[in-house]
């Protein structure tokens, strides 16, 4: 039996919500790969795809539609002591989970994620799926863990749809604006990063309808301070060439020839030192408690739009002004007031955006809100399909209007 | 101490990919640091940039010079001239790592994805190929390096920042608003016309794309979560429009 597996997103020894997500998400997909057609080939039967081609060959004849799903969902928490944690998922998603002690763990770090994910999951039987979420942590480890399993590796995936050929995964592309659909190769195991947000609707239903058994809790541990030596990854090509053959030796620097590399020998448990985790000032004070929140992005041009966008505000009587991320990076606009996923969430009764072009990242902090207006002078500004009213407008035009006629 | 930054061209004018200008921009401002301070003579700062790309990307790497990069490296990519060709992070993280590994980087800097293709998995996939410990998210980087540590701080959701030491050689991915990058110099744009841009083709680097383990499948609009009323009319029908949804709404 194939297996999906997720990796619980602990933070300072909690739960991440978007855990959840990842479990319905698991679930979505063995659903979605037990009810497809198609038949699936068990994978790591060793039938290396090696023609480029999209195209999964069907097998022919021997069409099997099942109920039943045919992959096992297990959910890793990796910790120092995660048990507890394991549990209370166990309970929560009633799916089996591998409590994974990492002793001398004493918070999130790369290098021992990395190396003692890859040792658990290299060591199980067809892993079809490693789900991830999409948030600074998953980013950070996922695509190296990736790297080591030899797998394919999507991120940020937003959708995922099933065809003829399998499943396909849908991700942002261009600040937004399309979505690209990916297939990865069968019959090896791939790494999706999962956009928080994305799946939670049907996700809660999906895992609310199941029988709630408590899941299994399994123990694995691996000593973080011990010997693991860390090999180092070969990029591989089909021929085989590696790159200590290839022809780059004789790039010149500044007239010297360089010399080969030696490896870096080290261990990870002293590459990466922690410190404090420190908590920006002000969390979102100059957002809270409006009403309605006029919020600025890059459209606006220059600092000295910003005018405009606060006697925008000042129309309404319980306003504030947010911003988009880019007006903040520039020193524009305090931090509090920024919008988004590194920002504040915001649910006002109404969010009229000016001049902002509706990333991903941006939606993430506004979409609760009851009303959105936007004024983009680019018709296909992302922003306008998350908005009930889009005026396709020059943006300092409209204001310059708006402000006479009330 | 040797910087290598990781840059995109992200259109056929020669524009650099957003994120990669910050961490340009960073590494630049090491190396006036360290100029300044000249603590250890002899240990100077070098910053180099990298790029895989189409062919006429030596367009950024020109642009890099006027900002004030000392060498470039350009690795013509086997496109197909499709507009929505594919190319796995896993390629460009490969070819990278093969030209990145021969010369003794001590620290390398990427954007924190790419404004077009949005992966961010480059940077993160390169420092497990050269096995460096790697950073994503990076908002602050303290120079100088103590103890061959250099302490950064990253971005985590909700406005909290994790502070880390990390030991070089490293890989760091930088975050916008690190810092305010420059815009390339005159003085330096002529200077760069005399530098030769380090050029191999994808194939003289491995001669067959590989690794590939994801498949285009198609470039699709995502639905709409809101029904999106588009208004109509002329400048100031529209604002009028406007100002009666709010009375219908009681927003005021
Ligand atoms: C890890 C990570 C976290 C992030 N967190 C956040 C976050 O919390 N919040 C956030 O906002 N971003 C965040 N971002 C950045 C995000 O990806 C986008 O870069 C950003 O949201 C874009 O801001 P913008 O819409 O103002 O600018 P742009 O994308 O440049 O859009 C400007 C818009 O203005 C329009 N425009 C231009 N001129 C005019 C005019 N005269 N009149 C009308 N319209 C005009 C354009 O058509 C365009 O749509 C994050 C990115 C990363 C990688």
């Amino acid at each position: 039996m194939k297996q999906i597996i997720v990796i619980a997103e602990i933070f300072q020894g909690l739960i991440r919500p978007v855990t959840w997500e990842l479990a319905g998400t698991a679930l979505r997909i063995a659903e979605l790969e037990a009810d497809s057609k198609y038949l699936v080939n068990d994978r790591g039967k060793g039938q290396n795809d090696k023609k480029k081609n999209i195209r999964r060959q069907k097998k022919s004849g021997n069409i099997q539609l099942q109920k039943e799903l045919k992959s096992r969902i297990r959910i890793i928490v990796p910790g120092e002591d995660p048990l507890p944690v394991a549990e209370k998922i166990a309970e929560h998603t009633s799916m089996d989970v591998i409590c994974l002690k990492i002793k001398g763990l004493e918070t999130y770090d790369c290098d021992a994620y990395k190396t003692c994910l890859f040792r658990v999951i290299s060591e199980m039987d067809v892993v079809s799926h490693v789900l991830i979420a999409h948030t600074s942590q998953g980013r950070d480890f996922g695509f190296g863990l990736g790297v080591k399993l030899n797998a394919a590796s999507i991120s940020g995936v937003n959708s995922i749809f099933s065809d003829d050929d399998g499943l396909v995964y849908s991700r942002a592309v261009y600040g937004n604006e399309k979505n690209m659909m990916i297939r990865p190769a069968p019959d090896i195991p791939v790494v999706l990063t999962i956009m928080p947000g994305m799946f939670r609707d049907n996700i809660m239903n999906n895992l609310n309808n199941r029988t709630m058994e408590k899941g299994k809790i399994t123990v694995c541990e691996i000593p973080f301070n011990g010997s693991y030596p860390l090999k180092k990854t070969k990029p591989v090509s089909d021929t085989g060439v590696d790159t200590d053959s290839a022809e780059v030796e004789n790039i010149h620097v500044k007239g010297k020839l360089c010399q080969k590399s030696t490896a870096y020998p080290c261990q990870f448990a002293s590459r990466i030192i922690h410190g404090q985790i420190l908590r920006k000032a002000c969390g979102n004070k100059a957002l809270k408690g409006a009403k309605i929140i006029v919020s600025a992005g890059r459209g606006i041009g220059e600092k000295d739009g910003l005018k405009e966008i606060f006697e925008f505000a000042e129309c309404f009587s319980s306003s504030a002004v947010g911003a988009s991320r880019p007006l903040v990076d520039m020193g524009w606009i305090g931090y509090d007031h920024q919008v988004g996923i590194t920002g504040a969430e915001v649910s006002p009764r109404l969010y009229i955006a000016c001049g902002i072009s509706g990333s991903s990242q941006h939606i993430a902090g506004m979409k609760g809100s009851e009303i959105v207006v936007s004024i983009n002078k680019n018709p296909d500004a992302p922003i306008f399909r998350h908005s009930d009213i889009c005026i396709i407008a020059d943006v300092h035009e409209f204001i310059k209007e708006f402000l006479k006629q009330r | 101490m040797r910087i290598l930054v990781c840059i995109k061209q992200i259109n056929d004018n020669g524009d650099m990919n957003r994120f990669d200008e910050f961490a340009l921009e960073e590494a630049l401002k090491i190396k006036e640091k360290a100029e300044k301070q000249q603590q250890t003579p002899g240990n100077s700062v070098s910053v180099d940039v990298i790029t895989a790309g189409k062919s006429n990307s030596f367009k950024i790497i020109r642009r890099a010079f006027g900002m004030g990069a000392d060498s470039g490296f350009l690795i013509v990519l086997k496109t197909k001239e499709k507009a929505t060709e594919y190319i796995p992070p896993f390629t460009i993280a490969s070819l990278l790592s093969a030209v990145a590994d021969k010369m003794h980087y001590d620290l390398i800097l990427t954007g924190i994805m790419s404004q077009d293709m949005m992966h961010g998995q480059t940077g993160p996939m390169l420092a497990e190929l050269l096995n460096f410990p790697c950073a994503t998210g990076v908002t602050k980087i303290r120079f100088p390096v103590k103890n061959n540590f250099i302490q950064v701080e990253r971005e985590l959701e909700n406005g909290f920042i994790e502070c880390l030491e990390i030991k070089l050689p490293a890989l760091l991915t930088i975050q916008a608003g690190i810092n305010i990058p420059r815009y390339p110099s005159l003085s330096n744009l002529l200077a760069a016309e005399q530098k030769t841009i380090m050029t191999r083709k994808e194939t003289d680097i491995f001669p067959h794309r590989g690794g590939v383990k994801e498949f285009y499948v198609s470039i699709e609009t995502p639905e709409k979560t809101r029904d999106g009323l588009v208004l109509e009319g002329d400048l100031a029908g529209r604002v009028n429009q406007l100002l009666n949804f709010f009375k219908k709404h009681d927003l005021n």
